[in-house]
């Protein structure tokens, strides 16, 4: 749109905005006003998040439904780059880096992510498979973004942080929807759901939905040929069974279609590393049942089973797991001072690693079962201090015991501040890539007419990943429109993943003779990590909120001095030193909302250079049956990257885009 | 250049029309609502023992008004009836109360709440997703930075309560 006529669009949005009463001339009792007054009458509401989050001895982000409709993200990664302190990193049409506090790369692995309470950190390659995870946006009640160690409540791998993506109950999604979208870079998106009730105790709803989008250019020129087509439904049920109990019963079913560009070894073509588009296929299923008692007293039981399925095909390789997981939850009062939560869970994991074109796991298939049993109390010192500790206790299959403990002291000298302190310790467990694979990973020239194989090995005695980790924060609502959330965090890992060459060896037959260099994983690794994240939420007026976060990381990653051949897994290249962001939600009159964001992420050491995103939304209300939006994302450049090229994936370019959508209510 | 300029006078202009000074708390609305509900539920009989006794609103949980809800109502009546703010603490024996306001720090045992109230002549208002689907008689929702109001007609004729026309046409029903 020209500027020009951006600036009639202005004039005339200034002309329609006619004063009500209420906004006008603000009476200070407000009992006066009619009921279509208080009606339309502009609020403040950031104090019920606040609220929640003065108690949490941790640095948490909590997005709201109202956040993630205003973002205009259709996926769950361009939600997230909301969360100060958490790095989204676009690598192709359906691949993402994700992280929290470093070591970004596409299987980052220290970020446990959960999904209405079922675990969808991928058991064979650790980290999350961010195209796998389809959701129903306007189904979300909210996310709750803990950043630091979550390994006390939720196990393993919750090392740099926890996502956790609640939906919102049957009950409240009553009635259907549908919705259609498209613009430059999705062809098409389509979703429909319909909700209703279930004799006199249990609501349901049911969902499909569709998209299909095209494929991104390469950095040389060029497609990618990554487009990616993706089928998803699902239900949820919420059923009443007594006034102190209730149950859920959801699933979903799940079928992508993506491409990737490629370079990887060809066995039976070496020397050569072949550039090519690979068709990624995925399909996945769940079914989860969760019941909950509460008792007279406020004490609170759940139980909560699930089976969740996989299987990809990818690189000429098939993968499957099937993982069945049982949790028990006891949360009761200990007097009128504690406050416990106590648990034990277990879960069995069934991986079949099929081998691929160069790629094989020994063994080919396992089953990893994980035991785990925690209890944490919150001891109320004064009505200002309170002191929460407890630890994790878990036995898995490839290191036997662990343990995970934390302690947290919040102090809230009024009740609009508090201030925390908090140490933990938290581990990220081995995974069949670090215990058994066989990866002819690279080739490379050694002289004329001969060559060198890379060829990685997983190594079945390696440790956990281990993180000690100490941090601070402060948050404050220091007036009814302005609230500051600091926290700051120093971090030590030992044991961290690292690659080791042993002796070269000469392969003479058949064919021509080459040397390969191979490398085994080991544990020896050390890093240190410091830095902090800022967030500051200003209403200025009742219409408008800007929302603004700073981020800072220093990694320090260390060499084992005995072993001058150890490189890191993960080199910390992956992670910018400093994100800001800066994002505007406004509402103009007649319903519509015109929302903007500015990101910048800092260079990347790996070879990216920094990049700015800006990210508008104008949506418009016509009725409470009728929604319409149009957003246009990475609107500064035509294109830009974003992640280097990782384990074979080579990158692709960001793009411009615009998409509309249309909903409807009914 | 001049495209530019204009273009900066006209998103400054924008926003000084969208920016009325005065920032009014969501709890201020809300108070304001809880008054204006007194006028519009008409009790059963048997909620009151004497026909000169006060409404009695009672907040359960965390308190969000702070202050707002007695500021509201003091010094008001309606239909002769005077106004009392109460604090319960704990478990809701919510006798003697016309109006309990939920507070959203209860959402984990909202279940456990409504079902354990006698709710006859008790008008339940909540502010959490699920509160009036839960069987609470009106629940506060916020969408696009306004109060809204959703009334369980259902909950309410078993509480006896005759919630005005006028009330029901600015809600959103809700069933069961």
């Amino acid at each position: 749109m020209s500027t020009s006529r951006f600036a009639a669009l202005a004039v005339v949005v200034t002309l329609l905005s006619a004063p009500t009463p209420a906004q006008n001339s603000t009476p200070a009792d407000l009992t006066q006003l009619s009921l279509e007054d208080l009606l339309n009458t502009q609020v403040t509401s950031v104090s019920k998040k606040e609220q929640t989050l003065s108690r949490a001895g941790a640095a948490v982000f909590v997005i709201t439904q109202e956040d993630i409709r205003r973002s205009g993200a259709t996926n769950i990664p361009d939600v997230l780059r909301m969360v100060p302190g958490l790095n989204v990193a676009q690598m192709s049409t359906s691949t993402w880096a994700i992280s929290i506090r470093g070591f970004n790369d596409v299987f980052a692995d220290k970020v446990l992510v959960l999904i209405d309470g079922r675990s969808v950190y991928n058991p064979i390659t650790s980290g999350v498979s961010w195209d796998q995870q389809d959701l129903v946006l306007e189904d979300i009640e909210r996310i709750e973004v803990i950043r630091g160690p979550g390994g006390t409540v939720w196990g393993a791998n919750a090392v740099n942080g926890v996502i956790n993506i609640i939906t919102k109950s049957a009950k409240s999604t009553k009635g259907g929807t549908v919705s259609a979208g498209g613009g430059s870079e999705t062809n098409a998106a389509g979703f429909a759901q319909y909700g209703g009730d279930i004799d006199a105790k249990g609501s349901y709803r049911v969902f499909g939905k569709s998209f299909d989008i095209d494929s991104s250019p390469l950095p040389g020129g060029g497609s990618a040929q990554d487009g990616w087509k993706l089928v998803h439904g699902g239900f949820r049920s919420d059923w009443d069974l007594s006034p102190r109990d209730t149950m859920t019963i959801q699933g979903d079913l799940q079928e992508g279609r993506e491409g990737q560009n490629m370079t990887a070894v060809i066995p039976s073509a070496l020397p050569l590393e072949l550039t090519f588009t690979d068709r990624f296929d995925t399909s996945s299923g769940n079914i989860l049942a969760r019941w909950n008692h509460t008792l007279a007293n406020g004490s609170e039981t759940s139980l909560q089973i699930y089976d969740d399925h996989s299987s990809t095909f990818s690189l000429g390789s098939r993968d499957r797991q099937n993982t069945v997981d049982l949790d028990f939850q006891d949360h009761m009062a200990l007097g009128s001072r504690q406050d416990i939560v106590w648990g034990f869970g277990a879960r069995v994991a069934d991986l079949y690693l099929g081998p691929g074109y160069a790629i094989s796991y020994v063994p080919a298939s396992r089953t990893d079962l994980l035991l785990s049993t925690f209890f944490q109390d919150e001891l109320k010192i004064s009505s200002a201090l309170s002191l929460t500790f407890g630890s994790k206790f878990e036995r898995n299959a490839y290191t036997g015991f662990e343990f995970e403990p934390s302690a947290q002291l919040v102090w809230n000298p009024t009740a609009r501040q508090s201030l925390w302190l908090s140490a933990a310790r938290a581990i990220r467990q081995p995974d069949p890539v670090d215990a058994s694979i066989r990866d002819e990973a690279a080739t490379f020239p050694t002289g004329p007419g001969s060559f060198g194989l890379v060829a990685v090995i997983g190594n079945p005695r390696q440790s956990v990943e281990r993180l000690n980790d100490f941090e601070a924060g402060y948050r404050v609502q220091a007036t009814a429109r302005l609230s500051v959330d600091a926290a700051a965090f120093l971090n030590y890992y030992h044991d961290l993943r690292t690659v080791e060459e042993l002796q070269p060896y000469f392969v003479t037959s058949p064919g021509l003779p080459y040397l390969v260099l191979p490398a085994v994983f080991e544990d020896t690794g050390k890093a240190r990590g410091y830095g902090g994240e800022l967030f500051v939420n200003w209403n200025p007026t009742n219409r408008w909120r800007i929302s603004s976060g700073y981020s800072r990381i220093d990694l320090k990653i260390f060499k084992d001095a005995a072993n001058v051949d150890s490189e890191i897994g993960d080199t910390g290249g992956g992670t910018p030193q400093q994100q800001f962001q800066v994002r505007s939600a406004l509402n103009l009159p007649r319903h519509f909302e015109w929302d903007s964001s500015l990101e910048y992420v800092g260079r990347l050491t790996a070879g990216i250079p920094a990049y700015t995103r800006v990210d508008t939304r104008l949506g418009w209300r016509t009725s409470e049956h009728l929604d319409f939006s149009v957003v246009g994302q990475n609107l500064l450049s035509a294109r830009h990257a974003e992640f280097p090229n990782d384990v074979g994936l080579n990158y692709t370019l960001v793009a411009r885009s615009v998409f509309a959508k249309i909903t409807w209510k009914f | 250049m001049k495209a530019k300029i204009s273009f900066w006078i006209a998103v400054w202009t924008l926003l000084a029309t969208v920016a009325p000074a005065q920032v009014i708390n969501e709890y201020q609305v809300k108070a304001a609502f809880i008054y204006n509900f007194a006028k519009f539920v008409e009790w059963p009989p048997q909620a009151f023992k004497n026909p000169a006794d006060p409404i009695t609103i009672c907040v359960l949980g965390q308190n969000p008004f702070d202050r707002l809800l007695e500021e509201a109502v003091s010094g008001k009546t309606v239909q002769g009836r005077t106004f009392i703010v109460r604090q319960l603490s704990g478990e809701p024996p919510a006798t003697g109360c016309q109006i309990l306001f939920v507070s959203s720090s209860e959402q984990k045992r909202l279940h456990a709440i409504l079902g354990g109230i006698k709710t006859i002549g008790v008008l339940t208002v909540g502010e959490t997703e699920t509160f009036a689907s839960e069987g609470g008689v009106i629940n506060f929702t916020i969408e696009a930075g306004r109060v809204g109001l959703q009334v369980n007609v259902e909950a309410a004729e078993h509480a006896k309560l005759r919630i005005s026309s006028k009330l029901l046409s600015l809600a959103q029903i809700v069933k069961r």
